[in-house]
């Protein structure tokens, strides 16, 4: 919680250096990632923006805990958790371990890394290999670590067998005869093979049946207590999260969003993205009424993401300029859905037929401004200052110019949230060790209904 | 932790499992050697069977392995060292095959000549049709028990001494004991390789004698007119018994010449006996085949290893070679090149078998290669892939332990039907007058032979060759379709498996 704490740690020129962030770190870290980034297709050979899956988190995770990784699928929560193990090559940034710099292993450096921290797959069907008894498949780390005799692999794997929950003699025994949740323990068992400190949890139980999960959770939580290992747990499923983390970090196209002890962030979510994603989890209870948040539209896309903060493009929360405080909700929302459009059209390069179609005066797949705006602002009245930026951006993108529609419509009608990337501040009080990332924390646009008063989960 | 409740599961999905089998615990974790120490009865009782069938052949056996490699050549390689060695090897060869096996020419003789009182010369007195027949019979018994013995050694090893109940494989062969067609084609398969095995007791005569110095030897036969056993050498009597379409200028399969040789598929325009022919010509497709199918499979089954792994550049490379060789015309390129290299040294080794085998591979490995790409790529995609990298398991054993059992299933379908495409080939290049040099036998110049009197009674000349070609190209094709659908792409690398295979189509 170091870097997290003081607030802006992937903008502030200390974070880089990582001797630096090391030493204020506490003896308890077990591994600082600062200003990661993994972007695919960088150096692809037709140009264009690579995929900015990861891009720019920073974070401590304490040796023995349990840190969650939440989001939507495509936030690239999977990417940082492959990045940490080295299944995929970072872009910029460190992950520090004892003052090595994972991302720059090699040689036997890497491979004591690739003892030390291990990965549980989220599918059990595709994650172990149908032609090799679940024997050989424990026994192949310790194989490739060399580690001790042959007899004693035999043995250790045996051992991690009942360890699991399975049986000796399911040495012998090939993954076809095994159900999802016993080849899960499989998979679980060859990533504790070689006695590693810190294991990425792939959305481990997400492929599994509900009444498995428990089982497997459980099993992780006793093995981690026993073992004394470090998890990064990533998931999707909100409810396992707040069952087995011990903070919680939420994740929004490539950044994190909000950072914190579970209970906390669970029960008193301060940044808006968590709020809505917490509003989705479904209570057990019919009876009490919630807010729902439903959030708009999909996530941008990783290759164009936004450019003031990554969630302003379907923020219920967003931060309106000066002067527009008179228009209803509504009316506001069908603005958003209208830069929306603006968007999509503008990031949707339009392939060689479609541009044919357009000069041959044909429909394109692509979603006609013009039209998009009658049905939007059918039944609206604006004011002319909203009226007129929008009657022009309408033109501009009739011309087929969306950039320029977009300039002119962020131009007028954009605030702080379209403009600047908020950074990660530190939230609640001072020593909960809780961050988020949102321009309503600084005092100027504190938005007296999100006050944080609500608590979708209690 | 509730993790026995579905142990069952897998019974119901595989129908191969069993709980725990009747094994002692204490055979855990023993090398096989152990295994079958302390249970020794099956194994003992498998290896007498073995030793019977082996001794039954010792003598050819030792040549037929020893005989295989061109000792002349490899001598010739490295005199003084190696030389020694070499003629060692090829005499010890030759004494070999002088020890007798039941399958040997001299124990059941269709060598002789009818007198008045009867068949002479031949063994018991049979007739030389019965004696060859007979003899044939006993060489398809040996091999077909072979592959019994064979069948019977794995279902012993699969009930006493392996260790896992059931493995993924038991339920490949299962369903191909079920293939039918996939068994005709391996019979066909089989019988065509042991015809290739044991050409030179297989035919009524020999190639040494009838084909290729028939002014060196000589035959016995019974001169009606002079009531006499007489003697003439084997190249005049060949001169006598052409099968040239007109008059009485035909021997006809199933039919004695007039020096009471017994030629079960009749004779070549020349005389010369068109079985002997056939057999020996069996052996000169397999070979050249299966070495040029070696190479092509070589080269496809690393670099879709690689390709797969790598990706990328690799990948790209790899591409554009396979694509540049693909883009020539085989055959014409190989009449070329066999052409250009036909005074090195390398065209006299097999009799320029050596060159077509490696002509062929080199050509033929892009299309071995792109048809094991897709699933080679599939697999390269599973995530047991990403687990061997995170624990830092080297590239090529995560290739060869992770990648290649799934690519294997594939790249036998393929050769199996590429390698009735190469013996096809070799015949054209032969019925052209290429490839290898006369008088070996080469079915392809049967055909050529047999062109001119396909409308005349001489019409097996072409024919029988020609149905011999089709059948054994419908059986490896057969095989391929047989293993194709035992491997069931669809329990291995998932959806889509299927169509990647269905196309196949060497010839």
């Amino acid at each position: 919680m170091s870097g997290e704490s003081s607030g802006g740690s992937e903008t502030s020129p200390e974070m880089r250096n990582i001797s630096d962030s090391n030493s204020t770190a506490n003896d308890d870290v077990l591994l600082s990632v600062r200003d990661l980034k993994t972007h695919y297709e960088e150096r692809s050979l037709f140009g264009g923006d690579p995929v900015r899956a990861v891009d720019g988190v920073s974070f401590d995770v304490r040796r023995g805990e349990t840190l969650g990784l939440v989001g939507e699928s495509g936030c690239g929560k999977t990417t940082l958790g492959r990045t940490l193990v080295r299944l995929e090559e970072a872009t910029d940034g460190n992950i520090v371990i004892d003052g090595d710099d994972i991302t720059t292993l090699s040689g036997d450096a890497l491979q004591r890394w690739r003892r030390d921290a291990q990965i549980v797959f989220q599918d059990p069907e595709s994650s172990l290999n149908d032609r090799l008894t679940v024997g050989e498949i424990i026994r192949e780390p310790l194989n490739v670590h060399n580690w001790k005799t042959p007899a004693e692999r035999r043995q250790r794997v045996r051992n991690l067998l009942e360890r699991v929950g399975l049986r000796e003699e399911h040495y012998y025994r090939y993954p076809h005869q095994f159900s999802g949740g016993q080849r899960q323990r499989v998979g679980i068992a060859r990533a504790l093979a070689v006695e590693p400190d810190f294991v990425v949890l792939d959305e481990p139980v997400s492929a599994l049946d509900v009444s498995v999960q428990a089982q497997i959770l459980n099993l992780l939580m006793d093995l981690q207590e026993e073992l004394d290992l470090t998890y990064l747990f990533i998931a999707h499923d909100l409810s396992v999260v707040r069952h087995i983390c011990d903070r919680v970090a939420v994740m929004y196209l490539g950044k994190i969003m909000e950072f914190g002890p579970t209970e906390q962030l669970f029960q008193k979510p301060e940044n808006p993205y968590t709020r809505s994603l917490l509003s989705a989890v479904p209570t057990p209870d019919p009876t009490v009424e919630r807010d729902r948040t439903t959030l708009r539209g999909t996530p941008p896309s990783p290759r164009d993401p936004p450019n003031g903060c990554v969630f302003s493009t379907r923020c219920p929360a967003k931060i309106r300029p000066d002067g527009f405080e008179e228009l209803s909700e509504h009316d506001w929302d069908a603005i958003e859905v209208f830069r929306e459009v603006l968007r999509e059209r503008s990031r949707t390069d339009p392939s060689l037929s479609e541009r044919a179609r357009e000069l041959l005066g044909l429909e394109t797949r692509l979603p006609d401004v013009e039209e998009a705006a009658g049905e939007l602002f059918a039944s609206r009245s604006f004011p002319s200052d909203v009226q007129e930026p929008i009657q022009q951006s309408i033109e501009a993108a009739n011309d087929g110019n969306e950039e320029h529609a977009r300039e002119i419509i962020t131009a007028a009608l954009g605030s702080v949230c379209d403009r600047e990337a908020p950074s990660l501040l530190a939230t609640g009080r001072t020593d909960s060790g809780r961050s988020s990332r949102c321009h309503r924390h600084k005092e100027e646009y504190a938005d007296p209904d999100a006050s944080g008063s609500d608590s979708p989960q209690s | 932790m509730g993790a026995d409740t579905d142990v069952g599961s897998g019974s119901t999905r595989t129908g191969e499992f069993r709980e725990e089998a009747s094994r002692p615990e204490g055979d855990r974790d023993l090398p096989l050697s152990e295994r079958i120490t302390r249970n020794p009865g099956p194994a003992a009782t498998w290896a007498a069977v073995v030793a019977v069938l082996i001794a039954a052949e010792f003598g050819a056996i030792v040549s037929g392995l020893l005989s295989v490699p061109p000792w002349g050549w490899v001598g010739g390689l490295v005199p003084g060292v190696v030389e020694p060695v070499a003629a060692l090897l090829a005499t010890v060869a030759e004494r070999g095959a002088e020890l007798p096996t039941i399958t040997s020419r001299s124990v059941i003789d269709n060598t002789g000549y009818q007198t008045p009182s009867g068949w002479e010369g031949t063994t018991l007195g049979l007739s030389p049709a019965v004696a060859w027949a007979l003899r044939v019979a006993v060489i398809y018994t040996y091999s077909f028990t072979w592959l019994l013995v064979g069948w019977w050694g794995y279902t012993l090893y699969r009930r006493h001494y392996r260790i896992p109940d059931w493995t993924p494989r038991d339920d490949v062969v299962n369903r191909f004991r079920r293939h039918s067609w996939g068994l005709f084609g391996l019979t066909i398969v089989f019988a065509f390789v042991v015809m290739a095995l044991f050409a030179p007791v297989l035919g009524p005569t020999t190639v040494d004698q009838n084909i290729e110095n028939p002014y060196e030897n000589r035959i016995d036969y019974y001169n009606d007119e002079t009531g006499q056993v007489e003697s003439i050498f084997v190249g005049e009597a060949n001169g006598d018994t052409q099968s040239r379409g007109q008059g009485d200028n035909n021997v006809g399969p199933l039919e004695y010449d007039q020096y009471d040789r017994f030629h079960p598929f009749g004779t070549l325009p020349d005389g010369k006996d068109l079985f002997t022919f056939m057999a020996s010509g069996a052996r000169v497709s397999l070979l050249v085949g299966l070495t040029s199918l070696g190479i092509a499979g070589g080269f496809a089954m690393v670099f879709a290893m690689l390709t797969a792994y790598y990706k990328g550049l690799v990948d790209l490379g790899v591409v554009i070679a396979g694509d540049s060789i693909q883009a020539m015309p085989q055959l014409l390129f190989i009449i070329l090149a066999s052409f250009v290299l036909s005074d090195t040294w390398i065209a006299e080794v097999y009799n320029g078998g050596l060159v077509l085998a490696i002509l062929f591979g080199i050509t033929g490995w892009p299309a071995l290669w792109r048809a094991v790409r897709g699933p080679a790529l599939q697999v390269s995609e599973r995530e047991w892939i990403d687990a061997a990298k995170s624990y830092g398991q080297r590239p090529r054993v995560t290739m060869q332990k992770h990648m290649l059992p799934y690519v294997v299933g594939y790249f036998l379908i393929y050769a199996s039907l590429s390698l009735g495409g190469v013996i096809i080939g070799i015949a054209g290049l032969s019925f052209l007058g290429l490839g290898i040099e006369a008088p070996v036998p080469e079915w392809g110049r049967a055909v050529s032979a047999g062109q001119p009197y396909v409308a005349t009674q001489s019409w097996h000349i072409s024919l029988i060759p020609g149905i011999l070609v089709v059948i054994i190209v419908t059986g490896f094709n057969a095989l391929g379709d047989g293993v194709r659908d035992a491997i069931d792409p669809e329990s291995d690398i998932g959806d889509g498996g299927n169509e990647n295979v269905a196309a196949g189509g060497g010839a």
